[in-house]
């Protein structure tokens, strides 16, 4: 394949295409990005795009803010209008937002094949839009890009593996992002004067079932103060969640800080002591800085971190908020193991799309 | 009480709601709103149908009409998304594999709507059809699978499927033809020729035996080398017995476009209009055999016990072959299968299990208990 179309919309995805990009460029690929719109903030401004050294998108949808029915449909819309004109050899999609789905399902109309990154992962949760996403786009992708063996063993099970598909396990890009970043983040970032904390837990509280959910929140909470009494617990946080606590009266005893960019973030979990999150990607990169992560879900699609014993899922439970804590407060661990490959997983997709014969 | 939504949208929709509408007529337990999105929206491709088979006239219609694959799934998305926050119905139910069933069940599955997908399970494992890919996408998100046949479930479970939400429920195509072959008999028998000046009375060809012809996919129709040898084929067939072809648009289209309209001027070819459903089971249930690229016709002729050939490299409907009359060829092995038939040498079979005219007794029971 000598021309890609990247279809992309969240934060995330912009620095996962950004790491596979700089490959293709050394490659020889030849691509162009769709922006949907899916996020929309000041922190996507210009700046992010020059910062993160992302490739400015080729198009543009504007597409946010809508009910998920509604922001795939219209999604769909202008994707295939791009296609019909660009007439790519394949269209790649990361992850598992509408953005994702909706350059999946307008390309495998057009017979165009789908290559996903990130496929096969699996929370077992439907009520997750996610997982309902992830689904759908491995069912109709032609080639599979899994960053674990639990997610090839998730799309074997599945029946993926009868069929003319091709499952590849290549890898995390988000281990290759999080370290061509953290030499950047080094000089970039000065979060850590302005915390000036010696030592301290991170927690990040975002999904719509913890902070839509009074009983929930109230339990992460209390957690995370019992454990703040021990060591400062520093949590950035987003204005709408921090005027929930409010409203409900709950009162965090625990540093609260304004919500901080990527190279920030990488910054604060070089230096913590401990992960504490409910976001998928922070479990992950909590492991890429041999950092141990208590989960704030029932379920977590990386399931290896939670079996060799890095992760521990404790919901929104402040008892077993507090129990886990404590575990980890004396463990020690190798994060030397192999997890998420070495660091080359964005050349492998970029040589494989190279070398794939349309 | 519980509100189903039911959601038709083309034409091979129709056929399969229709028994279930009927059977949940009067229904104290279980309230049906009908929703047609608009797939295939004029008289002859809907109107006809509803009125036929005594469907009740949709609850809402979506009329989004014709458009390419993405901009129709999208439009069918925006605006059911609309319906299913405004009804807030227990379940979904959506049939067969075209573009209202996946973006219905999307939308559906994204509110957390409980689905279910009659005609679940069904595989040509040939991706570059679009109703595969509908197909695939609709069971891998939908929560309860209505099967027609065994190998549906066969393949369900393949995918990983929980047993306990599949559910072999037999053939709802099945059922329309059983209400219906009796009223065929009264329907018109008599057409205008497409190929030449002329009328064609059914009953009177009957008499000396005749094949039916359908053929509509892309693979076959939309280019000329393959269409001029498939009117080639045709010539040589209807110098040893009648063929009638009611045709679809795109192939109609097609053949004139490539100037083949004089060959297929044969006294032996009759050429008609596509026709209702009432029209249409008669013609096949008359008819000696079937010679189709189409879906439909497999099952009604495996029901009938009529030989079918498809020339498909492969069906989603594999039970048809397996126990049925039907048989997949090559066009190059079109005229001796023919020629086998008019020996008397055609395939005969077996009905599959639950094609009994049941089956939406049987779907309207599970849904009382789930």
């Amino acid at each position: 394949m000598n021309r890609i179309i990247t279809v992309v919309g969240a934060r995330p995805q912009f620095i996962k295409a950004a790491t596979v990009s700089r490959q293709f460029q050394l490659t020889g690929v030849e691509e162009q990005i769709i922006h949907t719109g899916q996020h929309f903030d000041a922190n996507m401004s210009d700046v992010f795009f020059e910062e993160m050294d992302i490739p400015k998108p080729a198009y543009q949808l504007d597409i946010h803010g809508l009910t998920h029915g509604a922001m795939t449909g219209r999604m769909l819309e202008g994707i295939e209008l791009i296609l019909l004109k660009e007439k790519p050899d394949g269209v790649l999609v990361y992850g598992d937002t509408n953005s994702t789905l909706a350059g999946a399902l307008a390309a495998s109309k057009l017979h165009i094949p789908v290559i996903h990154i990130e496929a096969g992962l699996r929370s077992f949760n439907r009520n997750m839009p996610e997982e309902i996403n992830r689904i759908l786009t491995d069912r109709i992708s032609n080639v599979l890009f899994c960053p674990t063996d639990a997610a090839v063993n998730n799309l074997k099970n599945e029946g993926c593996g009868n069929e003319s598909v091709q499952i590849i396990k290549n890898g995390d890009v988000m281990l290759d992002a999080a370290i061509y970043y953290a030499a950047k983040a080094e000089r970039k970032s000065s979060i850590l004067q302005q915390v000036n904390l010696s030592k301290f837990v991170l927690a990040t509280i975002h999904r719509p079932e913890n902070t839509d959910s009074p009983e929930n929140l109230r339990g992460i909470i209390l957690g995370l103060n019992e454990i703040n009494r021990q060591i400062p617990v520093l949590v950035p946080i987003h204005p709408r969640t921090r005027d929930i606590l409010a409203q409900l009266g709950i009162v965090p005893e625990f540093r609260l800080i304004e919500p901080v960019g990527y190279f920030d973030m990488i910054m604060l979990l070089k230096n913590c002591e401990l992960v504490i999150t409910d976001s998928g990607g922070v479990q992950k990169e909590a492991f890429f800085f041999g950092k141990h992560c208590i989960t704030l879900r029932e379920q977590t699609e990386w399931v290896e971190l939670v079996d060799n014993g890095y992760n521990i899922l404790v919901g929104s439970d402040s008892l077993k908020l507090a129990n886990a804590f404590e575990y980890f407060k004396t463990k020690k661990s190798d994060f030397s193991i192999d997890l998420y490959g070495k660091g080359h997983a964005a050349e492998n997709v970029a040589q494989y799309i190279y070398n794939f014969k349309c | 009480m519980k509100k189903i939504i039911l959601v038709v949208g083309a034409r091979p929709n129709f056929m399969k709601i229709a028994p279930l509408m009927h059977q949940l007529k009067g229904d104290t337990d279980i309230k049906p709103v009908l929703v047609h999105t608009g797939q295939h929206y004029d008289e002859q491709m809907s109107g006809r149908f509803f009125e036929e088979l005594g469907i009740p006239a949709p609850d809402i219609n979506l009329e989004v009409g014709s458009a390419s694959h993405a901009e129709q799934t999208a439009k069918i998305m925006i605006g059911f998304e609309k319906v299913c926050i405004d009804e807030n119905p227990d379940f979904v139910l959506v049939v067969g594999d075209v573009n209202s069933t996946v973006a219905c069940t999307l939308v559906a599955a994204k509110l957390n709507i409980r689905t279910i997908h009659y005609e679940a399970g069904l595989r040509s494992y040939d991706r570059t059809m679009p109703e595969e890919i509908n197909r695939l996408v609709t069971d891998s998100i939908t929560d309860y699978f209505f099967t027609t046949s065994v190998d549906a479930d066969e393949n369900l479970i393949k995918e990983g499927v929980d047993k306990a939400k599949i559910f072999m429920v037999g053939n709802l195509m099945i059922d329309t033809l059983e209400a219906n072959l009796k009223k065929s008999e009264v329907s018109k028998q008599v057409f205008n020729l497409l190929n030449r000046n002329g009328k064609i009375d059914i009953n009177k060809l009957a008499e000396t035996g005749y094949g039916v012809m359908t053929f509509h996919r892309p693979s076959n129709v939309d280019e000329k080398q393959t269409l001029e040898t498939l009117v080639e084929i045709w010539s040589k067939i209807s110098e040893k017995i009648p063929l009638v072809f009611p045709i679809h648009p795109r192939t109609l289209h097609n053949i004139n476009q490539f100037g083949l309209m004089e060959a297929m001027n044969r006294p032996n070819i009759y050429l008609i209009d596509p026709l209702g459903y009432l029209e249409f089971i008669h013609l096949v249930s008359k008819s000696r055999f079937a010679l189709t690229d189409s879906g439909g016709i497999q099952e009604e002729t495996t029901h009938l016990n009529i030989p079918c050939l498809t020339v498909r490299p492969n069906t989603e409907r594999p039970v048809t072959i397996w126990e049925g009359s039907n048989k997949l060829i090559n066009v190059q092995d079109i005229l001796s299968e023919t020629d086998a038939i008019i020996r008397g040498e055609g395939k005969t079979g077996l009905n599959p299990k639950f094609w009994d005219g049941k089956t939406a007794e049987r779907i309207i029971g599970i849904l009382k208990k789930i």
